[in-house]
């Protein structure tokens, strides 16, 4: 228990005070969301609150757009809905199979190159989203490039990089230079040293750094909103092409599907890292 | 350090991600060179054009909505983080710790849709909030909260919250424990402690926390184009307009150059002070 920062007893306005703002916190973050959860259950067509009537229509409507089989527009829900699986899994791949080289790289050479990498890595966290879409927008317009699908993984990919960067690094911390040493002194190749004895022991940083990607690509909106094309569209640019004039309580049953994808994977997140290390 | 491992093989090892990040790259660079082409829709020549056409009344007004509402609501996000950091590194139950990391960190890496539609249905004019204070008879018409200031603000600090919260947490980590219980037996009060005991031991981290706040909220886009309607013209939705309706790249470049200009001039500015502050504790 740390003294000092939440006193337990006699706390006084103190406690009263930071309790209260902690609270008020809680619910500007969360609020939204549990009314998007409530209102999804409304049986009726104007999302009036709190609903006069509970239904699962909107989840039956969400199904039905799921399973139609009306392939034809390039608009539907299951089209985009594939796309966004297809650009988020090689997301995952790519910007994995970049940062767990790199993170070795990181971990096995100067400080120099350590903080100099950190630090180009880190770009991306803190540029401008709307920039970041504007400039790839601007070039595959001006170079008039046909990227196909890969309009918006390549973008993705540069989102993702700080946050599985982060990941392999924590994990590699972990892998001292003994236990690879050890190996290479019975008799393994260097190489075979990090695929048989390096990787494994970072696979529960890998894995964090596989969901983090599939959690940020499948719900990023501003890039991909410059990006997009009526051939290549994500399931967020169509919720908002749905709901650009009025709510449609259909949406919402379907944004409580992606919540509940998104807890899921954050739990999964914080028990595959375990105390090991930070969410951020 | 492995004998084998030489910086040949470290450039090897790092070349599928610098790969990876050269578009990135390449971007940051090709707007910087737009903002200064002579012709708005091609790069061409070099021309300060661009960026003296934004010296008008319009975007003008965009640079002090931006500023204002980052400022606010970097405030008001600080104000709630702080707090909310104390109760995550003080709860004791892991089952209660793990549910409160999941709802403050919710609202960053849900889509933003679904926050801004969460908000439309609390702010609404026939929506949550004013349902119930009508139905307590607190008003007769309702509030306007959406598609002005107001909405754009919660939504700002809601989306930013997570951002300001981790940071401080892992600031308090790092302060001892010594300090804060040496002055707690002095008999300080808890208000006198907050104030001149914890917050300046975790002034780098709210510096950290607080400027990344300001830079997160001063680009952001969505919130802005979903809550504030048309009326709040926020910097991210400005320059998206250039290009949209009006085809002007070259101002959105350079008016984009503006924008990384501010939130990175606030980045380095916290960075400065806090460094500048390390060094004055160390030589005293």
């Amino acid at each position: 228990m740390r003294v000092g920062l939440l006193p337990s007893e006699n706390g006084g306005t103190y406690r009263f005070v930071m309790l209260l703002l902690a609270t008020l916190g809680v619910l500007v973050a969360a609020l939204p969301v549990v009314v998007v959860v409530i209102m999804s259950f409304s049986a009726s067509d104007m999302p009036s609150f709190p609903p006069e009537a509970l239904s699962f229509r909107w989840y039956e409507e969400v199904i039905a757009m799921l399973t139609s089989s009306d392939a034809s527009s390039a608009q539907s829900v299951p089209s985009s809905v594939l796309t966004s699986i297809v650009v988020a899994s090689a997301v995952m791949v790519i910007s994995v199979a970049a940062c767990v080289p790199l993170a070795y790289a990181m971990a096995r050479s100067g400080r120099s190159m350590r903080a100099g990498m950190e630090l180009l890595f880190t770009l991306p966290l803190v540029f401008p989203l709307v920039i970041l879409g504007i400039a790839f927008l601007l070039i595959v317009e001006g170079l008039n490039l046909d990227l196909g699908i890969w309009r918006l993984i390549i973008p993705h990919v540069a989102l993702v990089l700080p946050f599985v960067l982060r990941n392999c690094l924590s994990a590699m911390s972990g892998v001292s230079v003994e236990i690879e040493e050890a190996a290479i002194s019975l008799g393994a190749s260097p190489l075979r040293a990090i695929v048989d004895v390096v990787i494994p022991l970072m696979k529960p940083g890998i894995l964090a750094g596989l969901i983090f990607a599939l959690i940020i690509s499948f719900n990023e909106f501003t890039v991909t909103f410059f990006m997009y094309t009526i051939d290549v569209s994500t399931l967020p640019i169509w919720m908002y092409s749905r709901t650009v004039s009025s709510l449609n309580p259909s949406v919402l049953a379907l944004s409580v599907f992606i919540v509940a994808a998104d807890v899921l994977l954050i739990v999964l997140i914080d028990k595959i890292i375990a105390g090991k290390a930070n969410l951020f | 350090m492995l004998s084998h491992f030489t910086k040949k093989h470290s450039l090897m090892f790092s070349l599928p991600a610098l790969l990876a990040i050269l578009p990135f790259l390449g971007a940051c660079l090709y707007i910087l060179r737009f903002s200064f082409s002579a012709e708005e829709a091609t790069i061409s020549g070099f021309s300060l054009n661009s960026y003296t056409e934004l010296a008008n009344a319009y975007f003008m007004r965009s640079v002090w909505v931006t500023v204002k509402l980052a400022g606010i609501s970097t405030f008001i996000v600080m104000m709630l983080a702080i707090p909310l950091a104390f109760v995550l590194v003080t709860i004791q139950s892991p089952v209660m710790r793990r549910a409160l990391t999941v709802i403050v960190l919710l609202p960053m890496i849900l889509n933003l849709l679904i926050q801004a539609y969460g908000w439309i249905i609390l702010l609404g004019p026939s929506g949550v909030l004013n349902s119930f204070l009508r139905q307590a008879g607190i008003i007769q018409r309702p509030l306007f909260l959406l598609f002005n200031e107001k909405g754009v603000l919660l939504g700002l600090v809601q989306t930013a919250l997570p951002l300001a919260v981790f940071p401080i947490v892992s600031a308090i980590r790092a302060i001892s424990k010594e300090q804060l219980e040496a002055a707690s037996s002095l008999g300080a009060s808890h208000w006198r402690i907050f104030f001149d005991i914890t917050l300046p031991l975790l002034k780098p981290g709210l510096l950290a926390a607080g400027s990344i706040t300001f830079a997160y909220n001063a680009s952001a886009f969505a919130i802005p184009l979903l809550l504030g309607g048309r009326r709040v013209q926020m910097l991210g939705v400005a320059i998206r307009d250039m290009i949209s309706p009006l085809f002007n790249w070259s101002g959105a470049a350079a008016g984009g150059v503006v924008l990384i200009a501010i939130t990175t001039g606030v980045l380095f500015l916290a960075s400065w002070i806090s460094s500048r502050q390390t060094s004055k504790m160390e030589a005293g």
